[in-house]
């Protein structure tokens, strides 16, 4: 497997628990819930998107559905079977908002604390049910007929191999090209210590993807790690594969509930999320009804959290109840914490930080009979750049983010629209 | 704007409210039987009062009961007994943010600014029944969002301006100082336009000038038709300043009246002014 391989499927990967992380930010960065059954909403988007979109009578399935939402709508060609897997998606945010709203009615009247463990509890019979009731879901044997969207288009393939390569190459290219000057940037704005910190990083991790894989494999691992788009080995002329498609789906959907996480903190609207939690008190005593706005906090978190449940069935293409453990809410608070709270760049740089080692440090060759080792070394090293970055860095890599509403500037005034 | 000068006054004032009498209407509040009780304490023991128009203060020794009944009357304690309504609505054991919109805002005693949000944003987030504190409405940002925004920013650029904050504007509002917290308490409070002000001890540690200034503040907010109660330990600042004072005394009502006729009162002096030169 070409490097690039591996970081296309750990990229998916970081992009959809990132998403998942930023509904939890939502909740627990911006308004102060302590959600400690986040990875339940994650369950219910995934399962509930699958039974919505599966076919009828799939074999080995004995639970209720499915409901071949995209077949419905399949008369009107790929892309309306596109949508019959979009609407499935949104009813699996949409139930997975309805159940958070079941949670929060009960337990946000209490005192923080409280919901807290109400929710772990709840996200932990959740998932028994799923496991134990075979009628409902299938039970512990899962689900594997998930609907794929779109998966007989792929791999896409623009005409001969040599197009398909200069195609897919130059967009690959554009992304290498946008990432350097992201980073330049980035570089730019950090100081001494960010400046050395990058310094190191982003050159290790290139030889790590360039060079490396060059020394081993020759030319053809470069190009393969260059041109990372555009697989050889898709189809008979080359193209794009369906994990591609899914890396950039996943990319797509992250970058949506970013922008819609931005928009609704950097408003009135989210103003009163902060004041929630810097002190309930306050925007109480100034007439903001705050029951109200953690509820939907709490909603939108975990709608978020669904449909990163949907986008994870799509990609593993087989979901079970033990793949959502509560561990899974630990790992996107450290994310979060790691990141920096309150701050939707840190959940994302948290995540890769925290999947990077996970998934990354598998690269490491050891004989077969450290391999037990290697997996505790892994979580002990995790916990160690954990208590390292809380004791040098309390607020996280990144600290709570800035918030700004932009308004049209005005000519009479100097333009001093700044929050 | 037209009203750029007093930030606090109403655009829309509502026909509900009694300002449009003219200030000498039906009492504000009516305070009727009100207990509270914590534990073996009892905070409150049968609180009878009405606040009429206007600016009263409200003095008692350490542990009357200020602080309680302002909890009571804002819904932040149930009253174990009696009742409260403010302009005739009953208001008894409803939930703060119900009673702040019917017009009655207060500031804590011990300030809460929101540390870390900035002094502009503690500001900003006082005006009530902001078009952009609806979800949908912070995703679409119509005209409507942009015009309140600016309208909102500029409120609270003048009322900073005139508590003296304004220099501190995008600085953590958990950097202040004592007094400019007690400040920014007053600010937000103003901002939210309400008909009547709680006060507990706004002016406590600020300094003699700016507390001028905010005093002659209350007073032009008085002749628009805002209403102020206010708890202060200054007997000197309460003589000079309040139309009526209320005398708290052990969780009850000593007595209420002028200024100078309290001043004279033999039980007011007994537990409050003098102690044991009786
Ligand atoms: N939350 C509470 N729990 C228990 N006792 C309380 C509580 N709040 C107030 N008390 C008690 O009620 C009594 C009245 O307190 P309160 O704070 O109303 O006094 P105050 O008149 O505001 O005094 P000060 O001038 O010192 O602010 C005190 O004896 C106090 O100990
Ligand atoms: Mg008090």
């Amino acid at each position: 497997m070409a490097v690039a391989d591996f970081i296309i499927s750990l990229l998916t990967f970081i992009s959809i628990y990132s998403l998942f992380g930023i509904g939890l930010n939502l909740k627990f960065g911006f308004t102060g819930l302590i959600d400690f059954g986040h990875v339940a909403y994650f369950m219910i988007g995934a399962y509930v998107t699958v039974v919505l979109t599966m076919p009828a009578g799939a074999a080995g399935y004995s639970g209720i559905g499915g409901f071949a939402l995209p077949a419905i709508f399949s008369a009107l060609g790929p892309l309306g079977s596109l949508f019959g897997w979009i609407l499935g998606v949104l009813g699996g945010m949409i139930a997975a908002a309805i159940v958070s709203l079941a949670v929060g009615i009960p337990t946000l009247r209490l005192r923080e604390d409280y919901l807290a463990i109400t929710a772990l509890g709840i996200a932990t019979i959740l998932t028994t049910v799923v496991n134990d009731e075979e009628w409902l879901f299938n039970g512990p044997f899962g689900i594997n007929t998930v609907h794929s969207p779109l998966r007989d288009v792929f791999p896409v393939s623009v005409g001969s191999f040599t197009l398909n390569m200069v195609v897919f190459g130059a967009l690959s290219i554009a992304v290498f090209a946008f990432t350097g000057y992201w980073l330049v940037r980035v570089f730019q704005r950090q100081g001494r210590r960010g400046k050395l910190i990058l310094g190191v990083l982003v050159p290790l991790i290139a030889v790590w993807y360039f060079v490396l894989p060059t020394l081993s494999g020759g030319m053809v691992e470069l190009t393969r790690n260059t041109l990372w788009l555009f697989d050889p080995t898709a189809g008979p002329n080359g193209g794009i594969d369906y994990d591609r498609f899914i890396l950039l789906v996943s990319v797509a959907a992250l970058g949506g509930g970013y922008w819609l996480t931005e928009r609704t903190i950097n408003s009135p609207y989210g103003r009163i999320l902060r004041s929630i939690r810097e002190d309930e008190d306050v925007p109480r005593a100034l007439g903001k009804e705050t029951f109200q706005y953690k509820l939907q906090a709490l909603m939108l978190g975990s709608a978020l959290a669904g449909a990163a449940g949907a986008l994870w069935a799509i990609n593993i293409g087989f979901i079970a109840p033990d793949q959502f453990a509560a561990t899974i809410t630990f790992y996107a608070f450290t994310a979060v914490i790691v990141g920096g709270t309150a701050n939707n760049k840190g959940v994302i740089l948290g995540t890769a930080f925290f999947w990077g080692i996970r998934n990354g440090t598998r690269f490491i060759d050891v004989p077969s009979q450290y391999s037990i080792q290697l997996a505790a070394a892994r979580l002990m090293l995790i916990g160690l750049v954990l208590i390292l970055i809380l004791y040098y860095r309390p607020e996280g890599l990144l600290g709570e983010q800035d918030y700004d509403i932009p308004l049209p500037s005005r000519n009479t005034s100097g333009g001093t629209d700044d929050v | 704007m037209s009203e750029q000068d007093t930030p606090s006054s109403k655009p829309d004032a509502t026909e509900t409210n009694s300002r449009a009498t003219g200030g000498c209407g039906d009492p504000i509040l009516r305070i009727q039987g009100v207990t509270k009780q914590f534990g073996g304490i009892t905070a409150l023991d049968g609180v009878d009062l009405t606040v009429d128009p206007g600016i009263t203060g409200l003095i008692g020794p350490n542990g009357a009961g200020k602080t309680t009944l302002f909890n009571c009357l804002t819904g932040f304690h149930k009253p174990d007994d009696g009742q409260i309504s403010l302009y005739e609505t009953d208001i008894t054991g409803k939930e703060p943010p119900t009673i702040a919109q019917q017009g009655m805002v207060r500031t804590f005693q011990i300030p809460r600014e929101l540390a870390d949000m900035t002094v502009f944003e503690n500001l900003l987030l006082a005006p009530m029944n902001q078009h952009g504190e609806r979800l949908l409405a912070s995703w679409v940002r119509g005209e409507q969002f942009v015009e309140e925004e600016q309208t909102i920013r500029d409120r609270a650029r003048e009322i900073a301006a005139f508590f003296e904050l304004d220099h501190l504007l995008n600085e953590p509002a958990g950097s202040l100082s004592g007094g400019q917290r007690k400040l920014l308490e007053i600010a937000r409070a103003l901002l939210t336009d309400p008909d009547i002000v709680l006060l507990d001890e706004p002016l406590a540690g600020v300094n003699p000038t700016l507390e001028q200034k905010i005093l002659s503040r209350i007073e032009d907010l008085v002749e628009d038709g805002y209403s102020f109660l206010l708890i202060e330990h200054d007997i000197d600042l309460i003589m000079d300043n309040c139309e009526r004072v209320v005398v708290m005394h052990q969780g009850a009502v000593l007595t209420t009246g002028p200024p100078e006729e309290v001043q004279s009162d033999e039980r007011v002096i007994e537990a409050y002014l003098g102690g044991d030169n009786v």
